[in-house]
């Protein structure tokens, strides 16, 4: 079918999203490219240095420091926000009275804006003032000097990983709900009429069918996981030292620190990584249908 | 369906339990604002030296406004001609255009600062509001255009047979089909700019131009005293409102559309 008699109309409909958002997206793509391989500091003119940043960002050990921070970051978030969400979902999809309301309070995270919420933690979390350790020690599980450094070296990456399920969970339970509720009712009367279980029907019928779900809420998870900066830039601010930078905290730092050569060659690390997995997702997405 | 009391005991104990370590962070933050001070440090906040807080509540609704508004119009009429008008070129436009969903705002910093700060826009909303939209009109042209698939092509050929043109189809017959589709993609839109932080930051440096995330920083300082803090929270409560309100009144959309993006990209 063809609506359109004219041949070039159709391209003053997608010129505004192809002008502002494809030209602009790819010009910064390439810019990036072009820029990791000089010796650029935000100012002066370029001088082509070749792979020189990249051989220097394999030998930082901040940049395995970051790398491994995005790893554990990725695997904790998507497993934890899953298991949670599951689990909320399955309790909720049983129509218990309440649920509805359950449901809006968990997911109303989402809403709200990540800086917002990160300096709340960051406050909260603080190690000798903060409300997390005052609690703590008001129900006798810390003793009374003692703190535990929630945004230090060791606990830093695990305190935003926190923030990021507080945030997120809600959204792979919304995810999972809309999933159970597409499973036919006839699948479960059917089990019920051969004489299983809810724990029989929980393993039989509803986990098996949620599998292609929970494949989009991994990708999705890996993909949120390097686009992530606020939460880690306003509460550990990749510190102490660099101990908790992310790839993108440790770009932004290098950008601010004058290194725009360098940052555009952790910023195509970012990218190539970012193209791989979303190929990935669109391979996912295409077994699902 | 579970009818079993003590099963039904367990999942109320689940949730209420879940519950308790959600409600926590935000009772600490209400607990802490009334701390030290009282509920005076509302007022402080609301006549604060530098922190202008309907300033940063105006900044946040004009970038979130425009670019919602500027996305919902444009990633309409892309939708529209990628799902009904065929051309060449199309599955391959298409297919640059998603493949940019993966660019995170964080990798380009240093083009995007340089390409805004060089056509003069650095500092300006509209600065703003131009990679705003780029970066969150993808998402919903991916809405749109599923959307658009879902209607069929019959009710144009009938309205092509009552002489409309390509813009009148779009105006008069699929916009008004269009009502769910759209309002979720601006929520969506309005939530993702409105929550944005990176590219303020980037890009705004007067603070009469700070959205309410960057307005936070404008409460902070190297030493924080415990009165200081409290006025921190009442601010960060004050600045969540709007969002709560967006929230109450949107929750169907908003929760459509991050579902609709994310079950089929």
């Amino acid at each position: 079918m063809g609506v359109g008699a004219n041949r070039f109309k159709p391209y003053l409909y997608i010129a505004p999203v192809l002008l502002l958002s494809g030209v602009l997206l790819y010009y910064c793509v390439g810019f990036t490219a072009y820029a990791s391989l000089t010796d650029w500091n935000g100012l002066r003119r370029m001088n082509f240095i070749g792979l020189e940043n990249y051989l220097h960002l394999v030998e930082d050990p901040t940049f395995w420091t970051a790398l491994k921070n995005n790893l554990i970051f990725m695997v904790a978030t998507v497993a934890i926000q899953a298991a949670l969400g599951l689990l909320v979902a399955v309790i909720c999809a049983e129509r218990l009275p309440g649920s509805t309301f359950f449901k809006a309070v968990f997911f109303l995270p989402i809403a709200m804006a990540p800086a917002i919420i990160a300096t709340v933690f960051k406050y909260m979390l603080e190690a000798n003032y903060g409300s997390l350790n005052e609690s703590l020690r008001a129900i006798g599980l810390l003793g009374a000097g003692e703190v535990i450094q929630w945004l230090g070296k060791d606990l830093g990456v695990w305190s935003v990983i926190i923030i990021n399920v507080f945030q997120w969970m809600g959204f792979s339970m919304m995810v999972y709900f809309g999933g159970l509720m597409a499973i036919p009712r006839e699948l479960h009367e059917a089990a019920v009429i051969d004489g299983a279980g809810w724990w029989r029907r929980l393993f039989s019928i509803i986990l098996p069918s949620l599998r292609g779900t929970t494949s989009v809420l991994i990708v999705l998870g890996i993909v949120g996981s390097l686009k992530t900066f606020d939460i880690v830039w306003l509460t550990t601010g990749g510190g102490p030292g660099v101990s908790n930078h992310f790839l993108s905290t440790f770009l932004y730092q290098a950008r601010s620190d004058r290194e725009a050569g360098y940052s555009s060659a952790i910023g195509m690390v970012i990218l190539v990584i970012a193209f791989l997995l979303s190929l990935a997702q669109i391979k996912v997405s295409e077994r699902r249908r | 369906m579970v009818t079993r009391i003590p099963a039904r005991v367990a999942m109320y104990a689940v949730l209420v339990f879940l519950l308790a370590l959600w409600a926590y962070p935000i009772a600490v933050a209400v607990w802490k604002s009334i701390s030290v001070g009282g509920w005076n440090n509302y007022n402080v906040v609301l006549h604060h030296p530098v922190f202008d807080y309907w300033r940063a509540i105006g900044n946040s609704f004009l970038l979130a406004g425009v670019s919602a508004l500027v996305i919902m119009v444009i990633s309409s009429l892309a939708g529209y001609a990628f799902s009904k008008m065929r051309f060449a070129g199309r599955n391959l436009l298409y297919g640059l255009l998603l493949a940019c969903l993966a660019v995170p705002v964080a990798a380009v910093v240093t083009p995007l600062f340089f390409s805004v700060n060089s056509v003069g826009l650095r500092d300006t909303y509209i600065g703003v509001i131009v990679p705003l939209v780029a970066f969150n009109v993808l998402m919903m042209l991916l809405i749109m255009r599923n959307h658009f698939d879902t209607l069929p092509d019959e009710l144009i050929e009938a309205a092509q047979l009552d002489g409309c043109g390509t813009l009148r189809i779009y105006w008069a017959v699929l916009l008004p089909l269009s009502g769910p589709a759209l309002a979720n993609v601006g929520v969506l839109s309005f939530v993702y700019s409105w929550n944005e932080y990176l590219l303020p930051n980037l890009l705004i440096a007067s603070q009469d131009k700070f959205p309410v995330t960057q307005a936070i920083s404008l409460l902070q300082d190297n030493r924080m005293s415990q009165e200081a803090i409290s006025q921190l929270y009442a601010g960060l409560i004050l600045m969540t409102i709007p969002s709560i309100v967006v929230y109450l009144i949107a929750q169907r959309f908003l929760q459509a559309g991050l579902t609709a993006g994310a079950v089929k990209s």
